[in-house]
């Protein structure tokens, strides 16, 4: 009995130094992760700040996708409303960046809840529908209201000043960005990892693999789609407030397809319910366009046909596939 | 702006949405299949019709015949691809494989015939008629007289004959109709052909209307949510009504409160009708 408390014991303190070693090694990780981009500088930073961004708009489709099992097409307006939200703010009312922040979860996370409230009964395809639906309009909108800009956009986006009290903070190039941007990345990562611990995110994964079963259970299958569709909005919204900054433009290009399959691809080619998979993805896609471009148009088709590829073909993902792989060498 | 003008519009327009639509319709009803890529297939016809009219110099009619051709290659390959997925009835992935397809075709398209705007001036689009005090063009008679063709064709053969019979039982229970003896794969690939055809149709028809460029087809896709929901998922003849419908909505609306927000108008219809009525209006009819 009393050896195998002590056992109990020995193995609890293995697994605390265990996880003591697992967290600093990501700790160490992520300095160089850090420090590595910062010292090479140049076009290699600026891809990474926009990588960081497009991966935490990646980051917030894949709570809805992977997890929740529904296509939301309306990502991209979560990620426009983000970025006008940020830089209408800031030009207009003069807000500083912590301030903008906030209001650009606060339009995010609205959008994302209206959206919920009217497809909240409504079965997958038309919940799709309903979402492309509304990021057309949406950008039919912002094309043609002069209070957002109009086709002209809103410039002059002030430098990202995240002062707090006495400690002064503005960013206002690629090189000041990075460590915001890197910062958003890491917050949005441990914000995924916990959400797929806690109750939401079992519920959500329920909800998505047996419905039926949920519903028995007595889950609402509707509540948690509009909660999981409500937290995933600002996650996207974020990256469009810094994306606002890092531009220093916001039109309505924002809503062009482009990022959204850039995000669908992002969430799918690595392979589903990953912590790192959208981030590599957008890596590899970014990757592609900077430093192997073949011009915008046959980059659209080598974005797109990725993603045709990996869902008709292989379905797990490149893990997938490595897996495959391995099982048949083996 | 007056009232029997924008009427006539309206009731153009609708005949116009109602063809756009009918290949969504089709797939839906007939095969429970969704095709994000609606709107670039229907940017491609008014491309290829253009290219086959004004590059190639083929007479009209003839443009119209290549453009259909393309749409059900199109479809088609669409299809080829996404069997597997077809068959397992994953629409998840087969949402995004049609979106993605929709993003390929629209580069693809760019790189082919380039950024500038084009017009289709085919020859029916040039001859003026007036018709009660508001005028149309030939072309605008032209699309009612297909869309009213199409429409009583297709009634006959889904709601009628042995091909929509085999059709509705492989999108009722797939695996049942494979028991049966019914060959699904060609069920599918059939449908599909016909949703490229036919939005290739309208595409030709109704791109003369306005200036053509890559960029289009988003619209048109708002039209057809629009035209199927309203119209009752899959309904022949609910689509037909929900376009006539939407288009003199449109018309009125664009033509008495603003041009610009026709479409997030459109968009406010769907949702009331959504949130009100969530299976659409004819929610008997061939849907469900």
């Amino acid at each position: 009995m009393s050896g195998a408390l002590r056992s109990l014991d020995a193995r609890a303190e293995a697994s605390r130094r265990a996880a003591g070693w697992r967290a600093l090694a990501l700790a160490a990780a992520a300095a160089a992760l850090y420090l590595g981009p910062a010292l090479l500088g140049g076009r290699v930073l600026s891809a990474c700040v926009v990588l960081a961004i497009f991966a935490v708009m990646a980051y917030g489709l894949d709570l809805v996708l992977s997890d929740l099992g529904e296509v939301s097409l309306a990502h991209t307006v979560f990620f426009a409303a983000g970025a006008y939200a940020a830089s209408m703010l800031a030009t207009r009312a003069g807000w500083g960046g912590w301030a903008t922040l906030l209001g650009a979860l606060a339009a995010a996370a609205l959008i994302a809840a209206f959206l919920g409230l009217i497809t909240l009964r409504l079965r997958e395809f038309v919940f799709s529908l309903v979402t492309y639906a509304a990021a057309v309009v949406a950008a039919a909108i912002a094309h043609n209201w002069e209070f957002l800009g109009g086709s002209d956009g809103i410039v002059g986006v002030p430098p990202l000043d995240l002062s707090v009290g006495p400690l002064r903070f503005a960013a206002g190039n690629d090189a000041e960005l990075w460590p915001v941007a890197f910062a958003l990345l890491l917050a949005t990562l441990w914000l995924v990892a916990r959400f797929r611990r806690s109750r939401l995110g079992t519920l959500a994964v329920m909800s998505h693999l047996n419905p039926r079963l949920a519903t028995m259970s007595g889950v609402d299958v509707g509540r948690v789609r509009l909660a999981v569709l409500v937290l995933s909005a600002p996650v996207t919204g974020a990256a469009g407030w810094l994306y606002a900054y890092q531009r220093a433009y916001v039109g309505p290009d924002l809503f062009e397809t482009y990022f959204l399959v850039l995000m669908l691809t992002a969430v799918v080619i690595i392979g589903r319910r990953l912590l790192f998979g959208p981030l590599l993805g957008t890596a590899l896609i970014l990757g592609q366009e900077r430093f192997l471009s073949f011009g915008g148009d046959v980059d659209a088709i080598v974005l797109g046909g990725a993603l045709i590829v990996v869902l008709a073909f292989f379905p797990g993902g490149l893990v997938g596939l490595w897996r495959a792989v391995m099982a048949r060498a083996s | 702006m007056n009232l029997l003008q924008q009427i006539v519009n309206g009731v153009i327009l609708g005949h116009a949405y109602a063809l756009i639509a009918i290949g969504w319709t089709v797939l839906l009803g007939v095969a429970r299949l969704v095709n994000f890529g609606h709107g670039q297939m229907y940017m491609l016809g008014a491309f290829v019709t253009w290219w086959a009219f004004a590059r190639l110099g083929l007479p009209y009619p003839a443009a119209i015949l290549v453009a259909i051709g393309g749409g059900i290659a199109v479809g088609l390959a669409v299809q080829a691809v996404m069997m597997r997925l077809t068959l397992e009835q994953n629409l998840v992935s087969i949402m995004i494989i049609t979106l993605g397809f929709g993003h390929v075709l629209r580069g693809a398209a760019a790189l082919v015939f380039g950024a500038q705007p084009q017009v289709l001036e085919t020859p029916p689009s040039l001859i003026d008629l007036e018709i009660a005090g508001a005028w149309v063009t030939a072309q605008d008679l032209l699309i009612v007289a297909v869309a009213i063709v199409v429409f009583a064709l297709l009634r006959l053969v889904v709601e009628g004959g042995r091909v929509g019979r085999t059709a509705r039982m492989v999108a009722e229970d797939p695996k049942l109709a494979e028991l049966a003896g019914i060959d699904v794969r060609r069920v599918y690939l059939g449908v599909f052909a016909f949703e490229g055809a036919a939005v290739a149709l309208a595409a030709a028809l109704v791109a003369p209307r306005t200036p053509i460029l890559t960029a289009i087809g988003f619209e048109e896709v708002i039209v057809t949510f629009v035209v199927v929901v309203l119209g009752g998922i899959g309904s022949v003849t609910g689509s037909y009504l929900a376009g006539l419908g939407l288009g003199l909505f449109n018309a009125l609306f664009g033509g008495f409160v603003s041009p610009a927000y026709t479409t997030a108008a459109s968009f406010a219809v769907l949702t009331a009708v959504l949130v009100l009525r969530p299976g659409g209006l004819a929610t008997r009819g061939g849907g469900r």
